[in-house]
């Protein structure tokens, strides 16, 4: 039974590079979408186990997607991928209920890192 | 369609290495200021020289505007601006750590604007593996008029340029102050170099 | 062979080249800086710069720096911002009005290893600049009083402004379009020049019209009619949307504090409104409404608005 992922940015190059840095188990079920609204609707249709996350995108921003995933009840592990690194913005995510953090672009082994620590290696 | 057009793929490319650089910029500068500094999702146009005038008229009725040139190899070149309408001057230096008699006006706006344009600009170059130097900033005016006027004698050396457009907002302060990034066309051409061979890598 | 190289260079440079640590001491200077400062009986090596050069505005000095290695990015300081940091002398006996060489400075950060460990300052002499751009514009001044701005308060000039009128009136005529004039006249001026003096006068002159012109559009056509009197013409507008405009610019003038040499000055206007209308044969007649309604406006009282159809109904 493999892993349903879904990486949501607006930046076609960025989805890519996270794709490129997904390993092996994680690569098979992967589903796109380029901003928020999008993403929300295949969120709430079907079963994600992992969704990857930018927040500067149209709009509904990673923000607005944090928030109605909590409002909906729709728990799943969100890993936050963004440019927008300060201090703030990490505690409103963290505080949204995002299982990690990562800075742009994303590092190979900062992201198995996480991926360990979650239990998706 | 000319040939300094950019694929939608080399369009996307460069929004994403501007917002990356917009991240880290504007976190190194929320330390350096002690607030909270949130941005927009820029966008990108190209501009014909006869047009620039236009597409600036809705930023004429800024408050100030200061001009930077920066410069990187691989012929990576153009000029900053940082358009204002700054609400409170005494405001401004206390950003900025100074007193509020310590610095005119005029150099609170220059000084933020060399700090606005260099940390974006140093991120960037970074994220292409390039490194850029830069001109000293030139407040070009601080009256509406005159901005206009000083725009309308330059004779553009250039015909196109990439206008970028970036927004930077320092919430506690509520001020709001665009970059607009010029890049001229023989200076596109070498970004395009770039975007294909990041690109490329994928 | 390239060290030794550099150091001949850098001594040879017009460029004033200083060397400090994170703690702002001196680490080296160049020949330029030897030359110009003249401080050949001090001990400069090793010392706080503040010690060498005690002219420099410590504070704004600290501040700078500290941007520059936290940044990690270069920062500038130039001679219209300021004439000078350091005082050295300048080599050219051009008549300025400084003793002192007019600089651009340049701080740039040394990183070794991702942190920055020393700054570079550079010290470009740019008397002769300083020089003829202060001539320019004061030529420039002059040339602008002499055509449509009046130079003090950056206002169109009356002749200026009457020939807008006289062409936005005709337009107006032309094509039906609505028409309307603001004028305005400071209130009891010639006691703030008893006060103040002529240059506190001035002072609330240039504020004021700044003020005011800063709510107009980009049509709007600000011109200085008198000594202590302004007018506004506003294309396309009507007699509602000029009495909004008339009242906009009677409160921000009265909120607005001027501040002359430590001391706090207040104005008010008086206005008069007048628009366009079918009697009227020249734009004469909308300056003689607008007239009208503005004494109105003073003899009730001042820091008020009145427009033409209050007088006429009257």
């Amino acid at each position: 039974m493999s892993t349903n992922v879904l990486i949501c940015d607006d930046s076609n190059l960025a989805r890519k590079q996270v794709f490129r840095s997904l390993p092996e188990s994680l690569s098979t079920n992967v589903q796109l979408a380029k901003d928020g609204a999008e993403a929300l609707e295949i969120l709430r249709s079907q079963k994600i186990d992992i969704l990857f996350l930018d927040l500067t995108m149209p709009i509904i921003d990673g923000l607005g997607v944090l928030q109605a995933l909590q409002d909906e009840g729709i728990t799943l592990p969100v890993f936050v991928i963004s440019a927008d690194v300060q201090p703030e913005m990490q505690t409103k995510v963290m505080d949204l209920g995002a299982k990690a953090f990562l800075r742009k672009p994303v590092q190979l082994d900062i992201l198995n890192e996480h991926l360990t620590t979650h239990g998706f290696l | 369609m000319n040939a300094f057009d950019l694929t939608e793929d080399q369009q996307d490319c460069l929004q994403e290495l501007i917002n990356v650089a917009m991240g880290q910029a504007s976190d190194q500068l929320a330390r350096y200021l002690d607030t909270f500094v949130y941005l927009k999702v820029p966008s990108i146009e190209q501009v014909k020289s006869e047009h620039f005038l236009d597409t600036l008229s809705q930023d004429l009725k800024a408050t100030a505007v200061v001009s930077q040139g920066f410069f990187g190899y691989e012929g990576i070149r153009g000029e900053a601006l940082l358009i204002y309408q700054p609400q409170d001057s005494n405001r401004l230096a206390d950003l900025l750590g100074y007193e509020a008699d310590e610095l005119t006006f005029d150099e609170q706006i220059i000084d933020l604007s060399s700090i606005l344009t260099t940390t974006f600009l140093n991120v960037f170059a970074s994220q292409i593996d390039n490194q850029m130097s830069y001109s000293a900033p030139r407040l070009l005016s601080t009256s509406l008029g005159a901005v206009s006027q000083h725009l309308q004698q330059q004779s553009f050396n250039w015909d196109l340029a990439l206008k970028v457009r970036i927004s930077y907002q320092v919430t506690d302060y509520s001020f709001n102050c665009d970059m607009v990034l010029l890049i001229p066309e023989e200076a596109i051409i070498n970004i395009k170099t770039v975007i294909d061979r990041i690109l490329e890598e994928f | 062979m390239l060290d030794a190289l550099s150091i001949d260079i850098s001594n040879r440079l017009n460029t004033g080249i200083l060397i400090l640590d994170n703690n702002l001491n001196i680490i080296m200077w160049n020949r330029f800086l030897e030359v110009h400062a003249n401080k050949k009986d001090k001990k400069i090596i090793g010392e706080s710069i503040f010690t060498v050069f005690p002219e420099l505005p410590k504070k704004w000095f600290e501040r700078k720096v500290s941007s520059v290695i936290q940044l990690k990015t270069q920062s500038f300081c130039s001679w219209e911002q300021r004439h000078h940091l350091f005082e050295l002398s300048h080599s050219r006996p051009i008549t300025t009005d400084s003793n002192f060489m007019a600089q651009n400075c340049t701080f740039l950060p040394i990183e070794v290893e991702g942190e920055v460990e020393r700054i570079c300052v550079l010290i470009e002499d740019v008397t002769d600049v300083c020089h003829y751009q202060t001539q320019l514009n004061k030529a420039l001044q002059e040339l602008a009083l002499s055509n449509r701005i009046d130079g003090l308060t950056q206002a169109f000039n009356r002749k200026h402004w009457e020939e807008c009128l006289a062409s936005e009136f005709s337009r107006a005529c032309r094509h039906s379009y609505n028409l309307a004039l603001v004028m305005l006249d400071l209130d009891k001026f010639k006691v703030l020049n008893d006060t103040f003096g002529h240059q506190g006068g001035d002072k609330a002159l240039i504020d004021t019209a700044k003020v005011i012109n800063d709510l107009l559009r980009m049509g709007d056509v600000f011109g200085r009619y008198g000594g202590e009197e302004f007018a506004v013409i506003l294309p396309n507008t009507d007699l509602k949307g000029a009495e909004e405009v008339a009242e906009r610019i009677r409160q921000t003038v009265a909120e607005n504090t001027i501040e002359y040499q430590g001391q706090r000055i207040n104005v008010t206007v008086s206005i008069g409104v007048a628009v366009i209308n079918k009697q009227d044969l020249r734009y004469e007649d909308l300056i003689s409404h607008a007239d009208t309604a503005l004494y109105q406006a003073k003899a009730k009282g001042r820091n008020r608005v009145c427009s033409a159809k209050e007088v006429i109904a009257a």
